[in-house]
This record gives structure tokens, C-alpha cells and sequence, in this order.
């Protein structure tokens, strides 16, 4: 449907009309030409709800492409470093790719519905990116963003409120798996993947469903601690499950204007999405290799548990010769675990081989003052929670 | 692993791959060549090209010498009225002979040829050698910088000033500052323009023009030396030597891909399927067809692709030999002129407007002609380069080829009255016959446009520089890369230097 830009010239997502309700802040953000809740009452009502119950967030601007046709298979195994030769039917791999210089471009989840059709899910837009690398591929792409509507709803009750709402045997669904349910005579994909670190789900449906589904569901999870979630709640969830943010933890390779600002699949904490094994060529190989052999990987990604509860934000990390060796790239403190934690970028081998006598200065806003706090740091496992639920087969389920 | 057989296979037996081979097989190395036609030269070939100027001292002695002669050749701006401008070289003659038409052209023609003399040979020298890699931060590199930088600033503060002005300047603004003769300029813009997708107008025709006269002995308009016997015998010299050095030949062996074992090329199979193995792969066809048949577009990165994509490769000239049953009488031509070369480009805006429709693919009707005759046998012809003749013709070239070739025939007809009794018979090959039939994507002399975007170390694409491609093994020693094309073979030269180091 053409959309009259004289009023608007961003677009609604399927559920505006829900979320706009929903919103008690009017806070909106603006994503992919889509405008969609920052907050819908406080950051910490929402937070609790996908770590105690199920929280709902409006996932339709994601870009979604759809790669279609007989080499799909074979071009999303060249694209990302991941090797993908082996991926099964009706599951999702979660990928990165690079550009010619192997630096990082983006992140994302791929999702396989055969060998002749796969979808990439993304935070940006990369259509021409797809087309570009298309070229030698019998495939088509085809930019289904504004054609697929989607809903993350994650927590500990959410399989039970999917279920609820008719996903007959979701909790049988494993980590990375999708399936196809027909509710209320449509039909809905859904995917056990999220970007919480927890139990959750991720729904794929028609747009001209979206009212009504998110009404189901809101109504499927009244007892279930049911809320909707935006952006801010969700950088909180995603640094506690130690997942990376592009532009935030580091540049995307097509975005940086200094090429020094451009990471490799290493620097992330990535490496271990790079398959040198697999039997073609993929983008950005030659220079990984080289990365790999010749040793030259400069940063690293790296959790901190710091001392003290105020929050890191934006901190420079010293050695105990107070040289500055990185930067906090995302902070908080965590409600569940009680722990001041941070993802920071740090010169190696700070990260790597070194890991003791590391400092945060961190500036704590105090009513237009700053307090200055020199804490401790210690290098930690990037996924800071990870609780048992999240890969349990079957999922947990509550009354 | 399979077994190395041979120590370099060079895909494609033209001029630069036959270069290429005698320099590597002097080294007691096993060479072969797959050549896709049914005999070896390439673009190197009289259906192709007028004239095969002058093989650099580089090239000749890296080959271990040829045995070549060279013939001077003067050129002849043909006018309609008969008064014909006749240059040969000689800068007294030359002035004398300008003096007939301008005193004030006289003069500055000199300066103007002494100055281009000057600047093709501070770019020559840089060309002569293997481009610079950018960052690279190879101290050798930056010395081969330092070297052109440092020459180019050794002409003097004018000529420097006078460089850094014309370096991007057209040609067309050059030649009217200079001269008022019309035909003189004419004769000028064409050799600035030809081979090249360029007008007189368009910005960087200048450098074009510097660029061929560097493979001319740094002399163009003004006469060149050419090899006695032309395409023919230099090609013929080369496969002798060729048969002295043990390089293997097969012809109609035209290969469909490299083959790719760890990321390095290993060696390359053929249409009927045969695999032939080797420890270096040398491509002497054109970038677009090393990388994306050679190569193959799903073992690029997608910035490969994409400048691969952008290279700008379209062919502007087409040839018609027209096979005569007698000499054609050019109006007020002796045979001296007969054996210049007789160039029919009266002025810069003939050549301007001319230039006009080929942008849109559609013909002219006024062509600008290069005619070479070739009187020494039973069997004389007329070898006429035409530009502009776009590479895909609006309308298809099948349907407007013989419409074309009378067009072009007319032209002729106004300085030689009698040409059309003269004709027996004639073939008009263009930019997309070069394509089918030569294998070189584009149809272009060049294997690409000779711009700053595309010389030095940007030749093919960047990346790709000094003779390798983006895979280990593959290298490149066509006229795709540096210095270009122009039947020099300092490229085959070059490259064979690369092949060796790594070997």
C-alpha cells in the first residue's frame, strides 16, 4: 500500500496503532524509516517483563530479505563467514559478514526455509550490498521489509503465552529452530531466537494480521505478566546477554569514514563465526586469512565486571600505568545479576593475555555535576546471563 | 595435489602473451599457451590495426632481441580542397611546411611538440616500469613515486606549472590556444582522441594523447616508426622465438575457468573439458574476462565485483579493409603521401560532432578516417580505421553495417574521386565484432580507457596492480594492465618480471 508522505514521512509499522496506544511517553525512535516506541512507560517495568514474564516488541522495521532461487544456498554460504553448507531446513543461523578488507559490515540471523529460499534479518539496510554481491548467482532478492510484520515476544512465560494463543507444541520448538503454525485459520512462522539472552520467540506474519494477532496475544498473556517493550529496554537486554550492537560496539565497515574504525570479525568477539574450512570462496576470506596467519588483530571485544553500581558509560579503560588502553562501548547495571557490567574495546593483549589491573574513570552524572570514580575492572565472559531456560527443550511452561 | 606440469600457462597468445612466455621460458621454464583462436597475435592483426609502431628497447632486449625493421612514417592531414598538410618528423621540414598556411602555427608548433616531446617522455619512463602499488608502504614503491614526482619537478618551474595545467586539461582548448589552421588542429585532436571514448572536448583527451605518444617513440602526429611487415612479421618474429624458447602452443584451446585448489590458481580447464595444471596462470585477456569468466564472479569479494563492474571498457573504433583491384587517385597525392599516413579529420569540430551521436549509439555519417594502403603485394588494400563506431550500435549493427560502410566509402569518395570503381570487395569489423571474435570484452584497443581513473597503479582496478589479480597465482599481462595497450608489449614484459620474482 502506497504511503501518503505528506502527512508522514516515516512510516507506521503494522502495530502503530497498537503500540501508539500502548505508549504512555510518546517517546518514538526512528528505525529504518519506521517509527517505533523508545519506551512505552519506564525502561524498568519493561526490562522486568522479559526477564520475569513476556514482553512484546514490534520488530517490523528489521530489514528482511528474502533470497530466492536455485544458487540461494550457495550465495548465503559465500556471503557471511559462517559456514552454512551444513544448515538444516526451517532453522536460523546467527551471521556476520564482511566486506573485501574482512572488516565487519553487520550482524544478523539467516533463516533457511530450503535450499532454494532463505531470508536475512538485519538491523540496517543492505539491499544493494545483496544485489551487488549477488552478481554470478542464480538468486533473486527481494527487500521484504515492508511485506512481513514482526513481533519478538521473549521471557521466561512467553512459550506459555504463545501457547495460549495457539503455537500447539511450541515448547517441543529447540533453540534456532522455526515452524510453521496455522492459528485462527492464518498462518504464523514462528522462530525460537530473540536478542534477550532468554526464552523467546520471533513471529512472521502478514501484515493485515497484525492488529488482531497483537490483540490475541496481549490477551493469550494477561496472567502471564504480559508487556509491551521498546528500543531502551532492549540495551539493557542485550548487554546482559553480552550480544554486539552495530554503530554502537563497533562501526559497521560501510559506515566508518577512518578505516581504522573498522573491526574485523576478531576484534568483536566474532572469530568464531569465521569458517576458513568451508569448500567455496566467501566475502572478505582472502583478507581473513591473512588477518589469522600474519597474527595482525589489533582489539578486542571484552565483558567487564567493574566494581562499585555506577554504570560505565562511554569510560576510558587505563592500564595501571593509567595509559589508555579502550573504550567502554555499552554499560549498565544489571537488576538481575546486581552487577555493574560493560562491553569495552580494548587494545590488545589488554582483553586477551592481559586481564588484571585494568580501570574504568567513570564520570557519574550528580544533578548537572559529575563525580569521577577510578574502579577496577575485571575481564570477564562477554555473555554476562545466560539462564538455564533459555536452551531448554522442552521450554518451560506456566499455568 | 595434482602435478605441476608446467611452470606457467599463459591463456591467450597475444602480442603480450607471447612477450610474456619468451621471457619466462628464456629461464629454462616450461611455458604453455592457450590461445582461444586458430592462430596466436591477438589484436595484432592487420584486420585489427593500422600500424605496429616501434617495440621498446626494454621489451626487445628482455626477449633477447628481434629481428625487426623499422620504416618512418609521416602523416598526411587530407583536405578537400587538396591542400594537404604534410608532417614527417623533421622539425625544420615541418616548420617550413606549416609556414605555408601560418606563420604564427609554424612557430608554436614547434613549441608544442617540443613541450609534449618533454612531458611523453617524463610519463614514459614512468611507464616503462611496474606501477607503484599504493599502500603498500614498500619502500621501492615509494622511491618509483618519488622518481616520477621528482622528474616531473626537474622540467623546471614553467614546465612543471605548464604540466599540472594540462594534465586534465582537453585537447581541443590546447589547439585553439596554439594554431589556426583547422586541419592542423583536426590532425592533432585525431590522434589525441583515437582508440579512446573520448571527444575533443571532453576533459583528459590531452593525456590520451601524451599516453600514445609514449608508446610512439614519444612522436605522433608528427611521424612514427613502424615495423616493416607489420602485424604479420611481428607476430611471426615472436613464434619463432617462441618455438627457439620451447613455449608450447595450442590453439583452439580456448579455456573455460581456472581451476581453484586453497585459494590459489592451479591451473585452468579448457571447453572440451581438458585440465591442463600449473604453478602460475598468466591471463592475457581482458580484466573483465579474467575476473569474471577466469576468476568467476562467486570466488570475488563484492568490492572486486563492483569495480569490475565500473570498468570502463567499450571499444569506439571499428576497421574496414577494403580489397582494391587498382590504387584509388587521392586528389594532389604523390606516392610519398600514399604511403603516409593519411588522416581525413578536417577539423576539431568535425571530429566533435562526429563524437555526438556515438554517446547516444548511433552513427555518424561523416566518420573520422585513419587510411593506410598497403601497395606491396598483387593484392592491394585500403586499411581504414573509423571512429567513432559505438560497441553496440543503436538498432543492431547487422542492420546499419552496410549503410555505414557507404557512408564511409562517400567520405573517401570526396578526396578520391575514383575509390568506388577501385573496390573489390570490403568487410567492416566493429567494437562487437572485436568482442566475438577476439575475445576482448568491450571490443577496446585498450582492454579499457586510457584515464587517470584507469592508469598507473588504478590499471585495471585497484587491487589488482602490478600484473596480480585478486587470486594467488592468477596474474594478469594484457593490455588491461599497466601501462595499456598500444602494441608494445611492455605489459607481457612487466608481468613476466612479476611471474618470475614469485616462481
Amino acid at each position: 500500500m502506497a504511503i501518503d508522505l505528506r502527512y508522514s514521512a516515516l512510516k507506521k509499522t503494522p502495530f502503530h496503532s497498537r503500540t501508539s496506544l500502548a505508549s504512555r511517553t510518546n517517546h518514538w525512535y526512528t528505525w529504518n524509516g519506521f517509527t517505533v516506541p523508545t519506551e512505552y512507560s519506564t525502561v524498568e517495568l519493561e526490562y522486568t517483563a522479559a526477564r520475569n514474564g513476556t514482553s512484546v516488541m514490534d520488530l517490523t522495521p528489521m530489514g528482511k530479505y528474502e533470497i530466492t532461487g536455485e544458487e540461494a544456498h550457495a550465495f548465503s554460504d559465500y556471503l557471511v563467514t559462517r559456514d552454512l553448507s551444513e544448515m538444516k531446513d526451517n532453522t536460523v543461523a546467527y551471521i556476520i559478514w564482511c566486506n573485501e578488507d574482512g572488516k565487519v559490515i553487520d550482524d544478523g540471523t539467516i533463516f533457511k526455509y530450503s535450499s532454494n529460499k532463505f531470508m536475512l534479518c538485519c538491523a540496517v539496510k543492505i539491499y544493494n550490498w545483496l544485489n551487488d554481491s549477488a552478481e554470478g548467482f542464480n538468486v533473486k532478492i527481494e527487500d521484504v521489509t515492508d511485506t512481513i510484520a514482526a513481533l519478538s515476544l521473549q521471557g521466561p512465560t512467553s512459550c506459555s503465552t504463545l501457547k495460549n494463543y495457539g503455537a500447539i507444541g511450541l515448547e517441543s520448538l529447540a533453540p534456532f529452530e522455526m515452524k510453521e503454525f496455522n492459528i485462527d485459520g492464518n498462518n504464523v512462522l514462528i522462530s525460537r531466537t530473540g536478542f534477550t539472552g532468554d526464552l523467546g520467540y520471533e513471529l512472521w506474519i502478514d501484515p493485515k494480521n497484525a492488529e488482531a494477532t497483537w490483540d490475541a496475544i496481549f490477551d493469550a498473556g494477561k496472567h502471564l505478566k504480559i508487556r509491551p517493550f521498546g528500543m531502551n529496554a532492549l540495551e539493557m537486554t542485550r548487554i546482559e546477554a553480552g550480544f554486539i550492537q552495530t554503530n554502537t560496539d563497533f562501526m559497521a565497515a560501510e559506515d566508518a569514514l577512518r578505516p581504522v574504525r573498522m573491526r574485523s570479525p576478531y576484534e568483536i568477539g566474532m572469530g568464531w563465526l569465521v569458517h576458513f574450512k568451508k569448500k567455496n570462496y566467501f566475502i572478505g576470506k582472502k583478507a581473513l586469512k591473512k588477518e589469522k596467519e600474519m597474527g595482525s588483530t589489533e582489539r578486542c571485544l571484552v565483558g567487564l565486571d567493574i566494581d562499585g553500581d555506577k554504570p560505565a558509560h562511554g569510560s576510558v579503560i587505563y592500564n595501571s600505568k593509567k595509559e589508555d588502553i579502550g573504550i567502554v562501548t555499552a554499560a549498565m547495571w544489571s537488576p538481575t545479576m546486581k552487577r555493574n557490567v560493560a562491553l569495552a574495546s580494548l587494545r590488545r593483549p589488554y582483553g586477551i593475555k592481559i586481564k588484571d589491573n585494568i580501570f574504568a574513570e567513570i564520570y557519574h552524572p550528580e544533578e548537572i555535576e559529575y563525580r569521577k570514580i577510578w574502579a577496577k575492572c575485571k575481564v570477564v565472559k562477554r555473555q554476562f546471563y545466560s539462564p538455564e531456560r533459555r536452551n531448554k527443550v522442552p521450554a518451560d511452561l506456566y499455568e | 595435489m595434482s602435478e605441476k606440469k608446467y611452470d606457467a600457462i599463459i591463456i591467450g597468445g597475444g602480442h603480450n602473451g607471447l612477450v610474456c612466455a619468451n621471457i619466462i621460458a628464456k629461464k629454462n621454464k616450461k611455458v604453455l599457451i592457450c590461445e582461444a583462436r586458430e592462430t596466436c597475435g591477438g589484436l595484432a592483426n592487420h584486420e585489427i590495426i593500422n600500424y605496429i609502431p616501434s617495440i621498446p628497447n626494454s621489451v626487445t632486449q628482455s626477449i633477447g632481441g628481434l629481428n625487426l625493421q623499422y620504416n618512418p612514417k609521416g602523416s598526411i592531414a587530407l583536405s578537400e580542397s587538396g591542400r594537404h598538410i604534410r608532417l614527417i618528423g623533421n622539425q625544420h621540414i615541418d616548420h617550413a611546411t606549416i609556414s605555408n598556411f601560418s606563420t604564427q602555427d609554424a612557430d608554436r608548433y614547434l613549441e608544442f611538440d617540443n613541450k609534449m616531446t618533454q612531458f611523453s617522455k617524463t610519463l614514459g619512463g614512468f611507464m616503462m616500469d611496474s606501477p607503484p602499488r599504493v599502500m603498500n608502504n614498500s619502500f621501492s614503491d615509494y622511491l618509483k613515486l618519488f622518481k616520477l614526482g621528482f622528474n616531473v619537478r626537474m622540467m623546471g618551474k614553467k614546465r612543471f606549472n605548464e604540466f599540472a595545467r594540462m594534465i586534465g586539461l582537453n585537447i581541443a582548448d590546447e589547439l585553439e590556444d596554439n594554431f589556426e589552421s583547422a586541419l592542423l588542429q583536426g590532425l592533432i585532436a585525431h590522434d589525441a582522441v583515437l582508440g579512446s571514448n573520448l571527444g575533443p572536448r571532453s576533459p583528459g583527451s590531452l593525456i590520451n594523447l601524451l599516453y600514445r605518444m609514449a608508446i610512439h617513440g614519444n612522436s605522433l602526429f608528427g611521424g612514427i616508426y613502424e615495423i616493416e611487415g607489420g602485424s604479420n612479421k611481428f607476430i611471426s618474429v615472436l613464434l619463432d622465438k617462441c618455438s627457439k624458447n620451447n613455449v608450447e602452443i595450442k590453439t583452439s584451446a580456448s579455456v573455460k575457468n581456472c581451476l581453484i585448489e586453497n585459494d590459489r590458481a592451479i591451473g585452468v580447464e579448457l571447453h572440451n573439458g581438458e585440465k591442463v595444471f600449473g604453478k602460475t596462470i598468466i591471463s592475457n585477456a581482458d580484466p573483465r574476462s579474467t575476473y569474471s569468466s577466469l576468476l568467476g564472479s562467486q570466488n570475488l569479494d563484492t568490492d572486486v565485483k563492483r569495480r569490475i563492474k565500473h570498468h570502463r571498457s567499450k571499444g569506439r573504433v571499428a576497421k574496414l579493409s577494403l580489397k582494391l583491384n587498382k590504387i584509388p587517385e587521392f586528389n594532389e597525392c604523390n606516392n610519398d603521401d600514399l604511403n603516409s599516413r593519411m588522416v581525413i579529420s578536417p577539423s576539431i569540430d568535425y571530429i566533435e560532432e562526429n563524437f555526438n551521436p556515438s554517446k547516444f549509439d548511433k552513427l555518424s555519417s561523416e566518420p573520422v578516417l585513419e587510411i593506410c594502403l598497403k601497395n606491396n603485394n598483387e593484392n592491394p588494400s585500403l586499411d581504414i580505421q573509423v571512429q567513432y563506431a559505438p560497441y553496440k550500435a543503436h538498432g543492431g549493427w547487422e542492420n546499419i553495417k552496410d549503410d555505414y560502410v557507404n557512408s564511409i566509402i562517400k567520405i573517401i569518395s570526396k578526396y578520391a574521386n575514383n575509390i568506388e570503381n577501385c573496390i573489390d570487395s570490403k568487410i567492416l569489423i566493429t567494437p562487437d565484432d572485436i568482442e566475438k571474435n577476439y575475445h576482448v570484452s568491450g571490443g577496446h584497443w585498450h582492454h579499457g580507457e586510457i584515464q587517470i581513473d584507469q592508469l598507473f597503479m588504478l590499471r585495471p582496478i585497484p587491487g589488482a596492480a602490478q600484473y596480480k589479480t585478486h587470486l594467488d597465482g592468477l596474474y594478469m599481462c594484457g593490455a588491461g594492465t599497466h601501462p595499456g595497450g598500444g602494441m608494445h608489449g611492455i605489459s607481457g614484459k612487466n608481468a613476466a618480471k612479476v611471474v618470475l620474482g614469485d616462481l
